[in-house]
């Protein structure tokens, strides 16, 4: 028995040494990334994991590419904004779907259709906004939204096109499981929990990608995942955890890759009348008393940039005037001493645990910053599956979150995070503590129909700085970093993108 | 007989009703579904229409009572995430997690047992001590770190092992297998091996504590007085008796094996049930963890009703009236 048993192992051990020493194919990938996806139907999940995956079988209307996030055609060719409700798009001609079906008006008129059915969008936002869609002959479409949205347009690399014919006679269970796209990469197959795998699409209209196959692993353990680059299993790993990094960086097989994440992390606090931080002294004091740099030394390891307000420098609106409050816990303490609060007063920290780098880690770092000067935190720190529809109920004091807008305007963010929440016409969604200033909310107003890029520049950072500034609307912490890490000798080209999204057109091979 | 089946049969249904009314209860209190499902974007009023297009408005004994009909005819609703039926999403991971349960279950058993017996014949040898020690260890090490201390020593040190997923695996009918190919069982035995481990240190600790038992009885003494072989006096006479605690043991040990092979399945990235439940537990896919609570129950409770009645199969002695 035993003997058996020490044969059979070594039998295996020997098949081990073989198949490792089989090298991969130079033009197939294998990825480890974070995040499974949840379905294969484009519209059905708005997250930026999900969309990684659909950008690879579908194509928008526009793409963003490369390392700026510059937003340029895909499958419509030009585009026009006659007048401030018009969108007009003129669409590339001989693209055909995965299925051979050719791509046309009709096809893009039933994708925007499609997002306002909350049985298989979660794009529903954008599917409402939508007045309507005219075929104006089979390569023109045009597009009239209900109100001005100044940043339509930026948002159509999310919006991918479905084949009509196919999505309509499939059952809809099957249009869940199989993307039949225009886009660079058809899949093979997908096992669930297991590896999605993918080949090129020899007939693309930019050209075939260099890459001809993709597996992709998600692993969402990341001490894993990490294991899976090392061993040689994964040539590209995402999400590097920050503790990880140190690790990951001496080993001599793998390479790191960086990049500033767009995403910025932030204190959101209340102001509602007759709470000590309605007063402008005590929210100065608050950002005062918090020591960023030594947050992004000792929680982020240096893995983060100190962040003076929420959008990043590619968005519009960002301004580069807007600086940090030193860190003073003097000062602070002063300033709250002036305002009456000598002795403090206390406040809810609320938080997710499992949605951003460290999130937990920071919420209590803040909570100890702001002991120093007197003021009791108490931390409730959950999962987000909670704390998310907390933050949409709008009754928090004071919380940490993190943001970024994928339409790179400002606009959006500012109305669903700052502006007074009003049901009704949609705003302020996700102003968890209930915040409001009528004067922000004018300045933002008045931006909704303007267009015209500079003079619309200009209103955003003005709003920005007067938030930022006059009112700490919020109180930023940092912008993430986005860490990678890669064989080494595999001659892989990769730069990460601003979203996070995994492109595999855009992987070249030395 | 018939009167005790009958019986267990019906308090086996209630406590499936019980089980399903406590997920439903707790899992409101989880978090919102809705809200994922409408997008970043979506306004208060977008929201609203979700929730009515997904009948989430509706008062909770409603949904239950249309969640209980519907699970009646067999449907037990779609996954709020991948939006497909949730019992055909469980059960697609269901021969990943019942391969690596019956693998981490035959080592178990075979090692646990075997172990047992030596151990029991020479129990103050050093080896012996040393077997015992090692069990105590299995018993308290908890799974986790199990788990990625294999994954360090063998899938990333030695590098021979791979760390994780489940490798090369062919399709037959409906049941995906990894026991096929070279590298579908190369793929078993790091996550296997961990899962194996507390259930190994229980078997071969039971194992020991009976032949110890057995093996100072009378019977034994004149097996031995006898002159019969080591062989025939330690598994024929000794082993038999020890084995139906054992057994019974194992059996139960499966049925959990099953259902809670969570954490292996999330270390090793097993494409198991476990890790489908964990992840809808993040992300509030109500559908699947309730219909997965209740196969789990189910299957226990089927379990645990055979064992029952095995039990009056194999000893007559024992009646249920």
């Amino acid at each position: 028995m035993r003997s058996k048993m020490a044969i059979l192992l070594v039998g295996l051990l020997t098949l081990g040494f073989l198949t490792a020493a089989q090298a991969a194919a130079e033009t197939s990938l294998v990825v480890a990334v974070d995040t499974p996806p949840r379905m294969m139907n484009p519209h059905g999940d708005d997250s930026d994991a999900g969309l990684s995956f659909m950008a690879n079988f579908f194509d928008g209307l526009l793409q963003r590419k490369g390392p700026d996030g510059k937003l340029v055609p895909a499958l419509a060719e030009r585009w026009e904004h006659p007048d401030l409700l018009t969108w007009r798009f003129y669409l590339r001609k001989g693209v055909t779907f995965h299925n051979g079906n050719p791509f046309n008006a009709e096809d893009v008129k039933f994708s925007f259709e499609r997002l306002s059915n909350p049985e298989v969008s979660e794009f529903l936002n954008t599917g409402k906004s939508i007045d309507s869609i005219t075929i104006i002959d089979d390569y023109t479409v045009e597009i009239k939204t209900k109100t001005p949205i100044p940043w339509f347009a930026n948002n159509l690399h999310q919006i991918f096109i479905m084949d009509k014919e196919s999505t309509e006679q499939r059952d809809p269970g099957d249009v869940m499981i199989h993307p039949i796209g225009t886009g660079a990469y058809k899949l093979v197959e997908w096992v669930k929990g297991s590896y999605v795998r993918m080949e090129a699409n020899e007939n693309y209209w930019e050209g075939a990608p260099a890459i001809k196959k993709v597996e992709v692993r998600p692993i969402t353990e990341s001490s894993t995942r990490f294991a899976a680059l090392v061993s040689g299993q994964a040539d590209i790993m995402t999400g590097v955890p920050v503790e990880l990094f140190e690790k990951v960086k001496a080993n001599p097989k793998v390479e790191v890759i960086s990049r500033p994440a767009r995403r910025s992390i932030f204190l959101a606090l209340g102001n509602k009348p007759g709470d000590p931080w309605a007063d402008i002294r005590v929210r100065k004091a608050m950002y005062m008393a918090i020591n960023e740099d030594e947050i992004i030394e000792k929680v982020m390891r240096g893995h983060a940039t100190p962040a003076a307000q929420i959008p990043d420098p590619p968005t519009i609106g960002y301004n580069p005037d807007i600086k940090r409050l030193p860190y003073d816990p003097e000062g602070a303490r002063k300033l709250l001493k002036e305002a009456g609060y000598e002795n403090g007063f206390e406040i809810t920290l609320t938080g997710p645990n499992d949605r951003y780098v460290q999130d937990e880690k920071i919420a209590e770092a803040v909570a100890k910053y702001l002991a120093k000067v007197g003021i009791k935190v108490k931390l409730d720190v959950k999962p987000k599956s909670i704390f998310f529809p907390e933050v949409s109920e709008g009754s928090l004091q004071f919380y940490l979150i993190g943001w970024f807008d994928g339409t790179f305007d400002m606009g959006r963010t500012y109305f669903k995070l700052a502006h007074t929440r009003d049901d009704a016409k949609g705003y302020g969604g996700l102003n968890g503590t209930s915040y409001s200033d009528p004067k922000l909310d004018q300045m933002l107003e008045a931006t909704a129909d303007m267009v015209d890029p500079a003079q619309r520049k200009k209103a955003l950072e003005e709003l920005n700085k007067y938030a930022m500034e006059e009112k700490i609307v919020w109180i930023p912490l940092h912008y993430q970093e986005d860490l990678y890490a890669m064989q080494k000798d595999k001659g892989i080209v990769f730069q990460p993108r601003p979203d996070r999204w995994m492109v595999y057109k855009e992987i070249g091979v030395k | 007989m018939t009167t005790y089946i009958l019986r267990r049969l019906i308090q086996g249904v209630v406590v499936l009703l019980a089980v399903s009314m406590i997920c439903f209860i707790i899992f409101r209190y989880l978090g919102d579904p809705v809200l994922t499902m409408a997008g970043k974007y979506a306004t208060q009023q977008e929201i609203e229409e979700v929730r009515r297009a997904f009948g989430l408005d509706q008062p909770t004994h409603v949904q239950y009572g249309r969640f209980i009909w519907n699970a009646l005819h067999g449907n037990f609703g779609k996954s709020y995430v991948s939006r497909v039926p949730a019992l055909g999403l469980i059960l697609e991971r269901f021969p990943a997690t019942f391969e690596l349960a019956f693998t981490a279950m035959l080592i178990a058993l075979t090692l646990g047992v075997g172990l047992g017996v030596l151990v029991s014949l020479n129990p103050s040898s050093w080896p012996s001590r040393l077997v015992m020690a090692g069990s105590l260890g299995g018993i308290s090490i908890p799974t986790f770190l199990t788990g990625v201390l294999l994954i360090m020593i063998f899938g990333v040190y030695m590098g021979i092992l791979p760390p994780f997923g489940r490798g090369e695996t062919v399709q037959i009918g409906f049941w995906r297998t990894g026991l096929l190919t070279a590298d579908g069982l190369k793929h078993l035995v790091l996550p296997a091996t961990t899962l194996a481990m507390y259930q190994l240190a229980v078997l071969l600790r039971l194992t020991r504590a009976g032949m110890r038992e057995v093996l100072a009885e009378e019977y034994i003494k004149t097996a031995w007085a006898k002159g019969l072989p080591p062989g025939k006096v330690i598994v024929k006479h000794a082993l038999r008796n020890v084995l139906i605690p054992v057994v019974t043991m194992a059996g139960l040990q499966f049925g959990e094996l099953i259902a809670f092979s969570i954490v292996t399945e999330t270390i090793f990235q097993w494409p198991g049930m476990g890790n489908l439940l964990l992840q809808s537990i993040y992300e509030t896919d109500q559908p699947v963890i309730v219909t997965y609570i209740m196969l789990a129950a189910f299957l226990i409770i089927t379990i645990n009703m055979v064992v029952d009645i095995l039990y009056a199969v194999l000893n007559p002695k024992i009646r249920y009236d």
